[in-house]
This record gives structure tokens, sequence and C-alpha cells, in this order.
């Protein structure tokens, strides 16, 4: 078995910047053979992680900064995306037929397409504080 | 960072047609939903969206397509969408934008399916 090898990048919490962090990805997951397909939904996945942890859990505050950790392995790539905010709390999974029909405000879909586009994800609070999002993806599906 | 925007109103017959190009997120939506609301004023019946094909698309953006379609099924609206790349299709579909918003492959099919 082949050694891990790990990458890490830091972007500041301003809207906009999650594109560095996709390219970041891609760029790795290409490397590693990744079909385009399985690429764009890390890319989406990527994006809506580190869109949420700018939003919900650095509060937009440029001070901060969003991690980005890749770690390769045999078969997968594994991704952490840690903010320094609190707990995000429970979030309830959207409903399109409220939100269209207006019952609902329209959003909440972030956490939905990562659990959708991934192999395994996981939210967790690290003790240093803050919110870690986990994702792993196989080369094989 | 976000790719420059640019929206176009523009009709095709009886067909309103609102071209999109760049980000649509919840910080570049107000000039798509602008778009909107200034052809539904026009009294627009049908309604097509064309974005770029490398138009970057998050959840914030659907969420404003989303308030988009919400109008125009309370408008009786019929709004068909084309130019989006096969991931964005398939994302699309997952959320279920599909249900509300037909997708075509070209511009020309769906002026057709009107």
């Amino acid at each position: 078995m082949a050694a891990e090898k790990k990458y890490e990048v830091h972007v500041p919490s301003v809207l906009g910047c999650e594109k560095v962090a996709v390219e970041f990805a891609a760029s790795v997951a290409k490397a590693m053979h990744f079909s385009d397909d399985r690429v764009e939904d890390l890319k989406t996945a990527v994006a809506e992680a580190c869109t949420n942890a700018i939003e919900h859990g650095n509060k937009m505050d440029a001070s901060t900064k969003v991690g980005i950790t890749l770690t390769v392995a045999d078969g997968h790539l594994r991704v952490e995306i840690q903010d320094q905010g609190s707990g995000l709390g429970a979030v309830r999974a959207p409903d399109l037929e409220s939100q269209i029909t207006g019952t609902a405000e329209p959003g909440g879909w972030g956490i939905f397409l990562i659990k959708s586009l991934m192999d395994e994800v996981s939210f967790e609070s690290t003790p240093q504080g803050g919110n870690v999002v986990k994702m792993m993806i196989h080369l094989e599906r | 960072m976000a790719k420059p925007q640019e929206i176009v109103v523009r009709t095709m017959g009886d067909v309103s047609v609102i071209d999109i190009k760049g980000d649509v997120t919840s910080v570049t939506g107000p000039p798509i939903e602008a778009a909107y609301r200034q052809v539904t004023t026009a009294g627009a019946a049908k309604i097509l969206l064309v974005f770029a094909h490398d138009c970057y698309i998050n959840s914030g953006g659907i969420a404003i397509l989303i308030g988009i379609l919400s109008e125009s099924k309370k408008k009786q609206q019929t709004i068909r969408m084309t130019g989006l790349s096969s991931h964005f299709q398939k994302i699309f579909g997952m959320v279920g934008l599909t249900k509300y918003a037909q997708i075509h492959p070209s511009e020309a099919a769906a002026l057709a399916a009107f």
C-alpha cells in the first residue's frame, strides 16, 4: 500500500475564495485519474462545504480562515474542510415542494448536495472549536 | 473571484429569453431576479432561461432559481431551461427543479417545446 499524501490550503472567509479550494481539489482529483463526472461532483461538494464554512461557520469574518486538507490514499481522496465557528446545529433536509409553494424559504441545499455527491460524509466539531466536514470520494463507485 | 456576470433579456416570438452568463449564486442572484421581474411585468407567460455552458451555480443560486420558479407557478408562467452542463443537469434533477422547469438540449428545442 502506498503512503498517504496530504495537501493543505487555507483561504480567507470571503465569498468567492471557495473557488481556490475547488480548483485545488479538482487538480488533485484529476492527478488521481478520477473521471470528469466525479471531479465535477467533488468541485460542487467542496464549493458547498467551503461556502457553508465561510457564511455560517466563520460568519464572513475575513480575518478567519477556512482550512482545506486533502489526503490522497489508495483508491480514495479524503477531504476535510474546517472553519473556526461554533456548531451549526441540526440542519433540516430541504423540501422543494414547500419552497415552491412558498411555505418555506428557498435554500438549504448545500448539505443536501454534499451528501448526495460524496461517498462518505460526516460533520464534526473539533476540540479547538470549529466545525469540520469530512468527505470521502472513491475512485471506483 | 466571481466570473463577470451578464444578463440579457430578449424575445423570440412569444417567449421571453433570459441569457445568463457568469456565476449564479446568492451574491449574483439579484440581477437574474430583476430580469425575471422585468419580463413578468411585460406580461411574459413563457420564459426560457439560457445558461452559459460554463456557468458556476451553487446552492445559493439554486435557491434564487427556486424563488423564481415559485413566483412563476403563482403567475401560471411556463419556464424552460437550456445550456446547462451535464453536471448541472444532474444537480437540478437531484434537487427536483426539473419537475417545475424542463431542461432542453438546445435553445431551438426549448423554443419548439413551448
